[in-house]
């Protein structure tokens, strides 16, 4: 309870922070709009043409990149939220503040990044609502429940990741590996903006290795087909398995260089 | 009586950053820049600790190490009997640190947002956690301000819920860092007032300050430690400092006007003598007998008006432990 508590207090605080900031709140809207009209208009260039690679997805572009790019703000968003929480308090000096708490740093950190999973959620929210209202995309066959399911996993194993680049951070300060590589691996290799299908098979064997590829399938699977939760079972179990794997070497590295970083004394240098 | 702090052969070595160069030709090479070494210090319960050194001499690393920011190299440190390395947590629910910087607080939350998140973060929670804040904003006098953005705060201001903001979990021991840093005199000295009276003695909390202001320390401490490159030159309460200092006692004489005593060098039970440098009849002098000095000023036909035993002031005693090492 009083975990839940801290983690509220932490929303709580970014919520009055990013209010305050009037008008980029309302930019933020406005930068949703446009880009979802960008990709509305790009699928219309491709008009009736039939992509065999999207059928198994419905067949519509528009439909199939909308959630590519909807769900794929909640890889970068597991990547670096963590890792920005890290700077930002480094930066400003809040970090010592929140250290010398009777609050964990692992608490501390992943409750640094709840208010940004809260943001993209309310993002990919309005990304589908202008997408099946202003340009007619087809949702009445989503099995909604699944896609939470897929959604809820698919978090979790992101965030090994960004753990992981916490971890270079906190001791490097700048230069950390992990987000650049996997996230832009993950954009050419993913299936974001098109499907896995059309890479050359040399490449489509590496995207299953990424978490993205099982996360980006599964939710299309569950929103624009409607498949039920024993077809979406293989996505669940793959992003399972990386979970199970990532997460303790990601928890076991960021606790390593907590250490490093009282050791050195670096703990709040940037 | 159990020592509130007690360090123990405390040692704290800093790894050297390496430039490219070293990085290339000696990349397993450690060296190693040493902040503290081999501090051994006890501090009692209810005592106003006062940590004097120039800049660089470790006091902050200190600080850092007792509220569980910094690992210690070797040696212990103890907080209310809970090791910082061990206990940490232990230790966080005993301490609270008013450090000197402003940017430590969310400029975008008011006063009152800002304890309320930090208080959450130190266990407090609905009722209890209100009403603590209604304490600490009381004795803080910031109750009028409190809903005010932190950003539009002055430096005093804020200052003041930092304060605030090291009370929120009413800890018995409570470290401050150079609390009146950024503050103009007529505010440093009303802050200090306030900590003394206010924080300090009324509950009878430790304090532990880190200072380089020697009249901040002279105004609020009952005991010092003089650390110099990591090191304890000296410590216990001030005025056995001063007079370990002042062993060999220095008198102001002045003479009288009509004195015709004039030779001061052949006074044979006076060392160290200098003139008084804005009364041309008064000077000073170190004797080990004031009483035979003044027999003989006066068979030299002097009179001596005034004789006062000089008070060795904490620059001096500072600047005497600081120039012998």
């Amino acid at each position: 309870m009083l975990l839940l508590k801290k983690v509220f207090a932490f929303v709580k605080r970014d919520f009055q922070n990013e209010i305050s900031y009037k008008f980029s709140f309302l930019l933020q809207v406005f930068g949703i709009f446009i880009n979802v009209s960008v990709f509305f208009f790009l699928s219309k260039l491709l008009g009736a043409t039939q992509i065999p690679q999207l059928a198994q997805y419905g067949g519509n572009y528009f439909a199939f990149v909308l959630i590519g790019i909807a769900f794929n703000y909640y890889l970068s968003v597991s990547l670096y939220s963590i890792t920005q929480s890290i700077r930002e308090g480094q930066m400003t000096g809040t970090l010592e503040a929140l250290l010398v708490t009777q609050t964990e740093i692992p608490t501390i950190i992943i409750s640094s990044s709840i208010y940004s999973f809260i943001f993209a959620t309310v993002r990919v929210i309005m990304f589908l609502i202008i997408g099946v209202v202003v340009y007619g995309l087809d949702l009445t066959r989503a099995n909604y429940l699944g896609a939470l399911i897929i959604l809820f996993i698919s978090i979790i194993s992101f965030s090994s990741f960004g753990i992981l680049s916490a971890s270079f951070v906190m001791v490097l300060k700048k230069g950390d590996p992990v987000a650049g590589i996997f996230n832009g691996i993950s954009w050419l290799l993913g299936g974001v903006y098109y499907p896995i299908a059309i890479l050359p098979a040399w490449l489509r064997a590496c995207s299953y290795f990424l978490p993205l590829t099982y996360a980006l399938e599964g939710m299309r699977l569950a929103l624009l087909k409607g498949a039920s939760f024993y077809q979406l079972l293989p996505n669940i179990l793959s992003l399972l398995g990386f979970t199970a794997v990532l997460m303790p070497i990601s928890i076991y590295a960021f606790q390593y260089a907590i250490r490093l970083a009282k050791r050195d004394g670096s703990l709040t240098h940037y | 009586m159990m020592h509130s702090i007690e360090l123990i052969n405390l040692t704290k070595n800093y790894p050297k950053l390496k430039g490219y160069k070293d990085l290339l030709l000696h990349p397993f090479k450690k060296q190693y820049l040493p902040a503290l070494q081999d501090v051994n210090l006890a501090i009692e319960e209810g005592s106003f600790y006062g940590l004097l050194g120039p800049n660089g001499a470790g006091k902050s690393t200190l600080i850092k190490i007792l509220s569980t920011l910094v690992l210690p190299t070797s040696g212990r440190a103890l907080v209310n009997g809970f090791d910082v390395i061990q206990q940490q947590k232990q230790v966080r629910r005993s301490i609270g640190l008013v450090v000197n910087d402003e940017r430590s607080f969310y400029w975008r939350l008011t006063g009152r947002q800002n304890l309320s998140f930090f208080a959450h973060l130190n266990n407090l929670s609905g009722a209890e956690k209100d009403k603590r804040i209604h304490e600490v904003l009381h004795i803080t006098e910031m109750e009028k301000d409190a809903d005010r953005m932190f950003s539009d705060y002055s430096t005093g201001m804020k200052q003041r819920i930092a304060i605030a903001r090291g009370l929120l979990c009413d800890p018995s021991i409570i470290f401050l860092d150079e609390p009146t840093r950024s503050l103009d005199p007529l505010s440093a000295k009303h802050l200090r007032k306030f900590i003394k009276d206010e924080i300090i003695y009324r509950h009878n909390r430790t304090a532990f300050v880190a200072t380089n202001n020697l009249h901040e320390a002279e105004d609020l401490c009952t005991h010092i430690a003089i650390i110099q490159n990591g090191a304890i030159k000296s410590c216990g309460p001030i005025e056995k400092i001063k007079q370990q200092i002042n062993a060999a006692k220095v008198y102001l004489v002045k003479l009288a006007r009509h004195s015709k005593f004039t030779d001061l060098s052949s006074l044979q039970n006076a060392l160290n003598v200098s003139m008084a440098p804005d009364d041309p009849n008064a000077f000073y002098v170190e004797s080990p007998d004031i009483s035979r000095l003044i027999a003989e000023i006066v068979q030299h036909e002097g009179a001596v008006e005034e004789c006062t035993l000089k008070t060795i002031s904490l620059d001096e005693v500072f600047a005497k432990v600081v120039e012998e090492t």
